[in-house]
């Protein structure tokens, strides 16, 4: 059901893009999104705190809280090379525009700035498709692996806009986890995409 | 930053709100929200300059980009996560929401 409301939801948003339909409460909704996050983040701040000995859990992980982040960025990197060699492009070109992680925004501008428009473009729309994908494969992984998992096609985005979707399909421990995960890639993300473009 | 000020005052708030009640419309809250947040990301999308016409000519190669990098990531994550991350924690698995 709910990924009929996702779905539905983005389509009705570029309906409403494309055909310059734009009444005042889709504007105000379009320039306000980032409102809308904080009261997203607000919301699952609250479920997490109504969550007793959440953190004392958390901490048990020690280096092992790693381990999320460390699978997402390394399959992430090998995934970008692996499609370099299919599409024939330069390995670290590849590398970088999987390196955005989700991260569409960003890994659009900065690899437009440095490997071109087209490039940019990929990087754009791929990890868009990897954002929104996500609230399909999260449900689907959260029933046939495990729920540490789920954060996998998350990656970057794990932190804001795919985590109410982990929330509902895991439980609050893997959405503490997610929080971490997604600052930790999010901060990796200009990083790596700046090295690849440096060696 | 912000964002994590504001999760974090939500954390607070959420420590003195026990009942069940509140967990189901805070729930729904926040799924109302992903649904308006996915929403203006399509009417961003949809005013986007050359949006359809980048997407049929680069949306395969878009898409592969997309595919092989986060299976490489599930696979990864899911075996990392089988073998140092499951076996201590199992009692935290499978708790239905």
């Amino acid at each position: 059901m709910i990924v009929l409301f996702t779905l539905l939801a983005l389509v009705l948003g570029l309906f409403c893009g494309l055909s310059g339909f734009n009444p005042t409460p889709v504007s105000f909704l379009s320039q306000h999104s980032d409102m809308i996050l904080y009261i997203l983040m607000f919301s699952v701040g609250i479920s997490i705190g109504m969550h007793n000995g959440i953190l004392k859990k958390i901490r048990q992980y020690h280096l092992k809280i790693l381990i999320i982040p460390l699978g997402i960025t390394v399959g992430s990197v090998i995934g970008g090379l692996i499609c370099a060699v299919i599409l024939g492009i330069s390995p670290a070109e590849g590398a970088a525009v999987a390196s955005g992680m989700g991260w569409y925004s960003l890994a659009g501008v900065t690899i437009s700035r440095l490997g071109g428009a087209e490039l940019g473009s990929i990087a754009f729309m791929s990890n868009l498709m990897r954002e929104f994908f996500s609230f399909f494969l999260i449900p689907i992984i959260a029933s046939r692996l495990n729920n540490y998992t789920c954060i996998a096609p998350a990656a970057a985005t794990s932190e804001d806009t795919t985590l109410p979707v982990l929330l509902k399909y895991t439980n609050e421990e893997t959405v503490v986890l997610a929080v971490l995960n997604g600052i930790l890639c999010s901060f990796f993300v200009p990083i790596l995409i700046t090295f690849f473009f440096n060696i | 930053m912000k964002i994590f000020i504001v999760m974090g005052v939500g954390i607070l708030i959420g420590r003195f709100l026990m009942t069940g009640r509140i967990k189901k419309w805070n729930e729904r809250l926040a799924m109302l929200c992903t649904l308006l947040l996915i929403f203006s990301m399509g009417v961003m999308l949809g005013q986007k300059e050359n949006f359809l016409s980048e997407l049929s000519s680069l949306g395969l190669k878009s898409f592969l980009f997309f595919l092989i990098p986060t299976l490489v990531s599930i696979i990864l994550v899911y075996i990392l996560t089988k073998r140092f991350m499951e076996k201590k924690h199992s009692d935290s698995e499978g708790e239905d929401k």
